[in-house]
């Protein structure tokens, strides 16, 4: 068992000021097998009432509306979680499985995602999850680690042209493909110790469990990962979504934190 | 039929039916054109006895469709004991995840369902398509039949006919039946839709508010309705006539202008009803037409009452192993497509199309049906003062409230054109009001 505490807090300027904004933030730990939120604090600015959700995903999130003029916006979330157990697993339930064999969103193969599945070799793996782990080496060392060489809406096939990318690349590449080999697999959201943003990997069907893989880093989930939501690929999880009143162009300043509390 | 002391009176009803706004606006090479909708008077009859037996295959049906949605969203327990095979869920434009797990009020998904048959020259009606998310046409017989009534009243006199006025009270009742608390309100893109004429006949009818999205606000995990005088009231049902992507723009396509934001997370919370429930469009698609009598057997343990046009899925072998058999002898459709779009025979394509319309077919078995061209009968319309022959269909409606109600009447659409089966408003055809006799 593991105590992390986290911090993640978001700032995005206006150069014209927001008349005003709509405003949903998915960036509260999961609950579920393997980890337990113990506390958590969450303030927005401008100060405003917001409504706490979940989506369909049973990702939690706050929504609300700011009505005044602002040219900041901010949130700051801090809190503790309890990791119950080192690595991922949770059952899968059966009515929710299907939706993640199918291409989705920014996880469409095309045709040289294809040719590159084509030079992979399984014929070793004796298991899903030996698919999984071959796969996951195979991407880590094919594909380079570059920051802000992709944008959020770059798909995998996109990336994979490119040869260089991020955690969010990593697992659209990643989820795309083991899709295509019929296994079914999530996008996953989350914090990591270590990181200074927002972390991404992926989860995938392993004998009725979804287990964490981190393509990124060419690991299984540990200690140090916080889920906080999960979808069919990036944008069904994003952290913040907004929708506002003017604006000019903005800026953002995003920073986390995870540590180790024994 | 042709006696019909009304039939002098078409023209002056096709003016006041284009003084009213009766008009059908279309899309087409990118610019928006209004078109009258013709109105032919010469009513579809539907005896008294053969539309009971309608009806009650109507309510079969959509009560089916919507335990299929329910349980879609849900358990799926059709998917897990083999009916449906989950390619036609998952891959379907019409399937939303957002909608998993979210259960409107009272367990309705399609409280307004739009149900289109034809009559076969074997005298036996075959359901064409279900419509579940937002169907269109019932104000245009309403209109109608309150227009003809005004300029024949002998005809009406004469006739006994079930009165087709009462469209406003089933809405009324579908739309209280499910009101979370506050005010009902018709909510519409605007007066640049295809159907405004509708949303605002069927506002004034129904008592209900015509609101378009910036009058309409989330506060607090509820939907409130600005007045006039900046007032906020309480919305409990929406009775939205937007599509499903429009509807939320911080939920769906957030460059939806015409939405209002959160109204989905409202929802979620049980708060408002929306009529109908959004993701409806994993129930209506073309591929999910073949299974519908399946699932009528499957919830309800009954035989269906009314037939499907018989179809196959080239997405199944021995399917995909009679189309190409009998390739000219059927119709084909492209699933994702709606409008009469998208709609191909076999019959009237050259040696090249089939070659590739064959090898697209192969390539995305999922993607297409295929059907036997049903030969439906012809309804006669007037054309320059004489009676000619035309294809006809009838979208009936079905109404979910505490139980089923269907409409007694029906819009009755036809083709123009003499050589052909496609009779949707967006492809130039014309409609007819549907008397359905009272004894």
């Amino acid at each position: 068992m593991e105590r992390l505490h986290f911090e993640y807090h978001m700032e995005i300027f206006y150069t014209v000021p927001v008349s005003q904004c709509y405003f949903t933030i998915k960036c509260i730990p999961k609950e579920d097998a393997r980890q337990h939120l113990l506390s958590m604090d969450i303030s927005v600015l401008p100060e405003t009432a917001f409504s706490y959700g979940e989506d369909s995903y049973c990702n939690r999130q706050i929504f609300g509306h700011v009505k005044e003029t602002h040219d900041k916006f901010l949130y700051h979330i801090t809190g503790d979680v309890e990791i119950l157990q080192t690595d991922y697993e949770e059952e899968a339930k059966e009515e929710r499985i299907g939706m993640y064999r199918f291409p989705f969103g920014k996880c469409l193969p095309g045709r040289k995602l294809l040719a590159y599945y084509n030079t992979l070799d399984f014929s070793e793996c004796k298991s899903e999850y030996d698919k999984c782990i071959r796969l996951m080496h195979r991407l880590h060392q094919d594909f380079r680690y570059v920051p802000n060489a992709t944008q959020i809406e770059t798909t995998a096939e996109e990336a994979w042209n490119m040869g260089k990318g991020v955690c969010q690349d990593y697992a659209h590449i990643y989820i795309t493909l083991l899709r295509y080999m019929g296994i079914p697999a999530r996008y996953v959201c989350g914090l990591l110790t270590g990181e200074g943003k927002s972390h991404a990997w992926a989860e995938a069907l392993c004998n009725g469990r979804w287990i964490g893989f981190d393509p990124t880093n060419d690991c299984l989930i540990s200690n140090g990962h916080i889920k906080l939501g999960d979808g069919r690929d990036a944008s069904e999880c994003a952290i913040n979504r907004g929708l506002i009143w003017g604006g000019g162009t903005q800026m953002q300043e995003i920073s986390a934190a995870v540590l180790q509390n024994q | 039929m042709k006696q019909l002391e009304l039939l002098q009176h078409t023209d002056n009803v096709n003016e006041l039916l284009a003084r009213y706004g009766v008009k059908f606006g279309i899309y087409k090479d990118n610019t928006f054109k209004e078109q009258l909708f013709p109105f032919d008077s010469i009513p579809r009859i539907i005896e008294n006895e053969e539309f009971d037996y309608l009806e009650k295959g109507l309510k079969q049906r959509v009560i089916a469709l919507n335990l299929f949605l329910k349980d879609i969203y849900s358990k799926k327990r059709i998917v897990k004991d083999g009916i449906v095979p989950e390619d036609f869920i998952y891959v379907s434009g019409g399937y939303m995840a957002e909608c998993e797990g979210v259960m409107p009020a009272k367990g309705i998904y399609s409280h307004i369902s739009g149900i289109d048959l034809v009559k076969g020259k074997d005298g036996i009606w075959y359901i064409l398509e279900d419509n579940l998310r937002v169907p269109s046409g019932a104000s245009y017989p309403m209109i109608a039949r309150e227009l003809c009534r005004r300029s024949s009243p002998e005809t009406f006199q004469a006739a006994h006919l079930e009165d087709n006025r009462n469209y406003a009270n089933l809405l009324r009742r579908a739309m209280d039946y499910v009101n979370m608390g506050g005010h009902t309100v018709i909510l519409t893109p605007g007066r640049y839709n295809a159907a405004y004429f509708e949303h605002s006949y069927l506002a004034e009818k129904t008592g209900a508010h015509l609101v378009n999205g910036s009058e309409l606000i989330v506060e607090e995990e509820k939907l409130f309705y600005i007045t006039a005088d900046g007032k906020r009231e309480r919305v409990g049902a929406v009775y939205r006539r937007i599509s499903d992507e429009y509807l939320d723009p911080m939920n769906f396509n957030p460059d939806s202008l015409i939405g209002i934001p959160h109204i989905f997370d409202v929802f979620r919370k049980g708060n408002v009803a929306l009529l109908n429930a959004p993701g409806n469009g994993v129930a209506d698609d073309k591929g999910i037409y073949y299974f519908v009598p399946k699932m009528i057997r499957y919830y309800l343990n009954e035989d269906p009452i009314l037939n499907n046009a018989p179809t196959y899925l080239p997405f199944y072998e021995a399917d995909m192993k009679y189309v190409l058999e009998n390739f000219d002898n059927l119709v084909l459709k492209d699933v994702a497509e709606a409008g009469g779009y998208g709609v191909a025979f076999g019959s009237s394509m050259t040696k090249k199309q089939k070659a590739d319309f064959i090898e697209l077919l192969k390539k995305e078995p999922r993607r297409f049906i295929a059907q036997e061209v049903i030969d439906f009968q012809d309804l006669d319309i007037m054309e320059e003062g004489r009676a000619v022959p035309r294809k006809a269909d009838l979208r009936a409606f079905v109404l979910m409230a505490d139980e089923p109600l269907v409409w007694k009447s029906g819009l009755t659409r036809f083709s123009r054109n003499p050589d052909s089966f496609i009779v949707n408003s967006s492809q130039g055809g014309g409609f007819k009001d549907t008397w359905v006799l009272s004894r």
